[in-house]
């Protein structure tokens, strides 16, 4: 059973960061094409 | 992708990953917990397939319009497949080798995603190997839909072939399982929370590709 | 009709002519699928492969030497254009259908010729027989057919881009290894006479040759003019 915990928590964390990550460059990539502009 | 998309796609994987462990039961035939993987394991390959088709798509249009914007979207779910198949390959090698002790078994599944790997990495090497854009986006159209016409053949008729003459081969069960609507629940959930990655990673790297093309005009 | 078969034809003998004056393809073909046969026969050899393995085991090798002569020799004949500067010439002189039916004529005429020798030889040197003979000749010819309606694709795409030797086997083994599934199940089918087997693979490695023929009478002229 905590075993099981752990696997999920990881995998959560794992998908947290990585939107994170995405997001950041989300933002980033709006920032660049609005002084493209 | 707006930003409420965003933040929805967020819970709905959240939600998933818990739903994975926890609100789906353990398949009963597999070894303890581990058909828990199916839930990640089948949205990849699917993933890697649909980039496959979606490269395809554009390779066609590209070479009817000639729009630099297509061979951006060739390219860029190119590279999204093959990292989508290269997870694919792994998570499934892993999940082989808890419930029949090998790795790698060229079943017809894991025979396509390998094949699917191996058109993913021609692609780029040809891609790589021509200078001129115009041409490299010609060519590597040309090559995405030459394997995409080639896929029916392996996908559909190898199996059938290769099951009358192999029947020892170990089969991938998925297909036989009726599955508990619990799992199938969190599957097709999966599948679609997938589908949104894929979706907002794709439109991201397009317009990222797009800038530095643009920019690197602008310098010439 | 016949003006297209006799430019093709021509393009196709030219070909040939300077295939002969030099042999570069030939040798190449020629001396990778000896080397192989060789090395094959000598570690393996007709009797060291259990009785009902063979079948298999022996179409999967003889197939596979066959596929990776081809490999060696089977885009020369767009390389070579590109290298010796004759390619602006022929782009100019024949329209780019007439081209790829030469050309594809030359590959698959070259496939025949090397098939004539390494078949003999991998029946002597590994104890190679088959039941059915009308069925394994079928599949070789559909099966060079298709290989060399592929490979020529293949080679006119690299052509002109970098890497070009190690660039299109990386390219061809993907799109071939369906026929090549089909081409092993095919002959070995033919070694232990099932009809049903034969059927099965013809079928499938003709409909990929079709298509693949149709794929590239569209496609060709995009390459080529590119």
């Amino acid at each position: 059973m905590n075993d099981l915990l752990g696997i999920m928590l990881v995998t959560l964390i794992i998908w947290a960061g990585l939107f994170a990550y995405v997001y950041r460059v989300d933002r980033k990539v709006r920032r660049l094409e609005m002084e493209d502009l | 992708m707006g930003t409420v998309l965003r933040w929805v796609l967020f819970v709905w994987m959240a939600v998933i990953i818990w739903a994975a462990f926890y609100y789906a039961p353990a398949a009963s035939g597999f070894q303890g917990q581990s058909s828990r993987i199916v839930f990640f394991h089948v949205p990849t390959a699917w993933v890697a397939t649909l980039a496959f088709l979606v490269s395809c798509i554009a390779s066609i249009r590209y070479l009817r319009s000639r729009d630099p914007k297509e061979d951006i979207r060739a390219s860029v779910a190119g590279a999204l497949g093959l990292t989508f198949a290269i997870l694919a390959t792994v998570t499934g090698s892993i999940f082989a080798r808890i419930m029949w002790g090998s790795y790698w078994n060229w079943d017809p599944r894991e025979t396509s995603i390998t094949f699917l790997l191996l058109i993913y990495a021609a692609y780029f090497a040809l891609r790589a190997a021509i200078a001129d854009p115009e041409r490299r986006a010609t060519m590597s159209a040309v090559y995405a839909i030459l394997a995409f016409v080639t896929v029916p053949f392996l996908v559909f008729v190898v199996p059938r072939i290769y099951w009358s003459l192999h029947p020892d081969t170990i089969i991938n069960t998925q297909g036989r399982i009726k599955m508990d609507s619990r799992m199938f629940q969190v599957l097709m959930g999966s599948l679609v929370g997938f589908t949104g990655v894929f979706s907002w990673l794709y439109s991201l790297e397009c317009r990222v590709e797009g800038i530095r093309r643009r920019r690197q005009h602008e310098v010439l | 009709m016949w003006r297209f078969l006799a430019e093709a034809g021509a393009v196709f003998t030219k070909d040939l002519r300077t295939e002969f004056r030099t042999r570069v393809a030939l040798n190449a073909l020629g001396l990778f699928a000896i080397t192989t046969l060789a090395a094959v026969s000598y570690t393996i050899g007709p009797y060291r492969i259990a009785e009902n393995d063979r079948p298999f085991l022996l179409a999967a090798l003889l197939w596979i030497v066959i596929f990776f002569a081809a490999m060696a020799g089977l885009d020369r004949t767009f390389v070579k254009e590109e290298d010796t500067h004759t390619a602006p010439l022929l782009r100019l002189s024949a329209e780019p259908l007439v081209v790829w039916a030469g050309k594809l004529l030359f590959n698959f005429v070259l496939l025949d010729v090397l098939m004539a020798i390494l078949v003999p030889l991998y029946m002597v040197l590994m104890g190679f027989r088959v039941a059915s003979t009308a069925g394994f000749l079928l599949v070789l010819v559909a099966g060079g057919y298709t290989l060399a309606v592929t490979t020529t694709m293949v080679a006119a795409i690299i052509a002109r881009a970098m890497t070009r030797g190690a660039l299109f086997s990386v390219l061809s083994l993907p799109l071939l290894l369906p026929l090549l599934i089909f081409l092993i199940q095919g002959t070995r089918a033919a070694v232990e006479g099932s009809a049903e087997g034969i059927s099965d693979s013809l079928r499938a490695v003709v409909s990929l040759g079709g298509v693949m023929t149709v794929v590239s009478v569209v496609l060709f002229p995009v390459v080529w003019n590119e």
